[in-house]
């Protein structure tokens, strides 16, 4: 809708960006800390926010898909399903954990002043550059893994419409939630200052996505950004072999844009394409936000005394996200906040590998913390 | 005036630390001075920047029958687990 104007890519971009920010703080929205608090303290408070939020995307994107402003569906950037799903989501899993966040979670905390999520986002970029690296060999096995060439979600599989599915899907949810709220487990009483019920941050990040889908063609995603950001620093420091990495080369993003007319197209390469103008002022509009919401609170601080072994796990694990996001071709916002909603094949793969992966990383974490205090 | 003396105060400053470090940590200390902490002997405070663990380590410290008090210091929150002498005796 705004696609051919840069600016008003940027300025959607940036504001919703800023606003999720802002509520990711304030509800402590973390997606790693979700399913690792379910395996490693049964508390599954935080994940019903999430399952709240897929849901509540799938219903909102399927009124705007009925309507007809979802022109572009499924959305662009996302392929078919393969094992590379599958394993990349898994190592995401341990990845997510390891950094103490998911590559949105990284961002939000590093705007409030983490010192270890600026080093797992130090880790993302690193972990991108590597992938680079091995592409070739993955992009082979992707393809020779390939599930379901004719078909990249649910509905096209079964050959229905996509209501078919997504409503019972959604109803089903809808009575769960119901059950939720009369249990009175959606929210909890907080003693920290300017706290929002995270199933409202759920709900506002749902609409969020949506407005992204309908302004600029796809939901909401930022890892293609990172590898962006790893190639301009590489274009910089190693130009001659930069431009010998063939992942480097890609056009993953080439489209016209129906409603418009524009015509959208970039890769992870280091120009100024149209993923960075989707992506980057997401990415920095969720700092800010984050940085405004700590500040507002008074909350806002660096502190430089963290132990030696957790900047050596959150680095670990922001290389592993780094890898992992473009291994299974998006990272957990694109597939369970954008992909999941429309039954997405490689998203469920992605969602597959990923529970597994929590539980390894809380396995790890957990002994990592304790063996320390141990000592 | 005994009492007060006796009291041993155990400070842990997970300032910065990783999630899910602040809970992970307070619940081994619960579970090591479980005793002391019981009979008044000592109190646990913790210092946290994670707005998570202000939610998180309270519910977890009240389920194991203790008294917890969360307050908002200038940057962070300080978590205090167990009686506190001064205040029982007001």
């Amino acid at each position: 809708m705004i696609t051919n104007s840069t600016f008003l890519m940027y300025a959607a971009g940036g504001l919703i960006g800023l606003l999720a920010g802002f509520l990711m703080h304030r509800s402590d929205y973390c997606v790693a800390g979700m399913f690792r608090d379910a395996f490693l303290f049964r508390n599954t408070f935080m994940l019903r926010s999430l399952c709240i939020q897929v849901v509540a995307t799938m219903v909102f994107f399927e009124i705007f898909r009925t309507l007809g402003l979802l022109p572009l569906y499924p959305f662009p950037l996302l392929g078919f399903a393969s094992a590379a799903n599958i394993i990349g989501g898994f190592l995401f899993g341990i990845g997510m954990v390891m950094a103490g966040g998911c590559v949105v979670g990284t961002l939000y905390k590093m705007g409030a002043g983490s010192v270890i999520s600026a080093v797992a986002f130090i880790g993302l970029l690193v972990g991108s550059a590597i992938y680079a690296e091995f592409h070739p060999l993955w992009a082979s096995f992707v393809k020779t893994t390939q599930l379901f060439p004719s078909a990249k979600t649910l509905p096209e599989l079964f050959g229905v419409n996509p209501i078919a599915l997504l409503l019972p899907v959604a109803s089903a949810s809808t009575l769960l939630f119901i059950k939720w709220h009369k249990e009175n487990t959606i929210i909890r009483p907080s003693e920290v200052k300017g706290y929002i019920q995270p199933w409202k941050t759920a709900v506002t990040l749902a609409l969020l996505a949506l407005l992204s889908y309908v302004l600029i063609g796809m939901p909401l995603g930022i890892t293609t950004t990172y590898a962006k950001i790893a190639a301009m620093i590489e274009s910089v420091v190693i130009p001659n072999h930069l431009s010998a990495v063939s992942f480097f080369q890609l056009t993953a993003l080439n489209i016209t844009h129906p409603s418009t007319g524009a015509l959208l197209q970039g890769g992870p390469g280091p120009q100024i394409d149209s993923i960075w103008v989707i992506q980057f002022p997401l990415i920095a509009g969720i700092v800010l936000g984050s940085t405004l919401s700590a500040l507002l609170l008074g909350e806002f601080s660096i502190q430089y005394k963290v132990p030696s072994m957790q900047i050596v796990m959150a680095l670990s694990g922001g290389v592993l996200l780094g890898m992992a996001s473009r291994m299974s071709a998006g990272c957990n916002v694109w597939h369970l906040m954008g992909g999941i909603p429309i039954l997405a094949l490689q998203s469920l793969l992605f969602l597959l590998g990923l529970v597994p992966g929590t539980w390894v990383g809380s396995k790890i974490v957990s002994r990592i913390i304790l063996g320390a205090v141990k000592k | 005036m005994s009492d007060q003396q006796t009291q041993k105060l155990i400070e842990i400053d997970m300032r910065g630390q990783v999630c899910p470090a602040c809970l992970l940590v307070a619940m081994d200390k619960l579970n090591r001075h479980r005793e002391a902490l019981k009979e008044g002997q000592e109190r646990l405070c913790i210092k946290t920047d994670n707005r998570e663990a202000t939610t998180t380590i309270p519910t977890t410290a009240r389920n194991m029958g203790y008294s917890v008090t969360v307050t908002k210091m200038d940057s962070f929150y300080q978590i205090c687990v167990g009686r506190s002498v001064t205040e029982s005796r007001k």
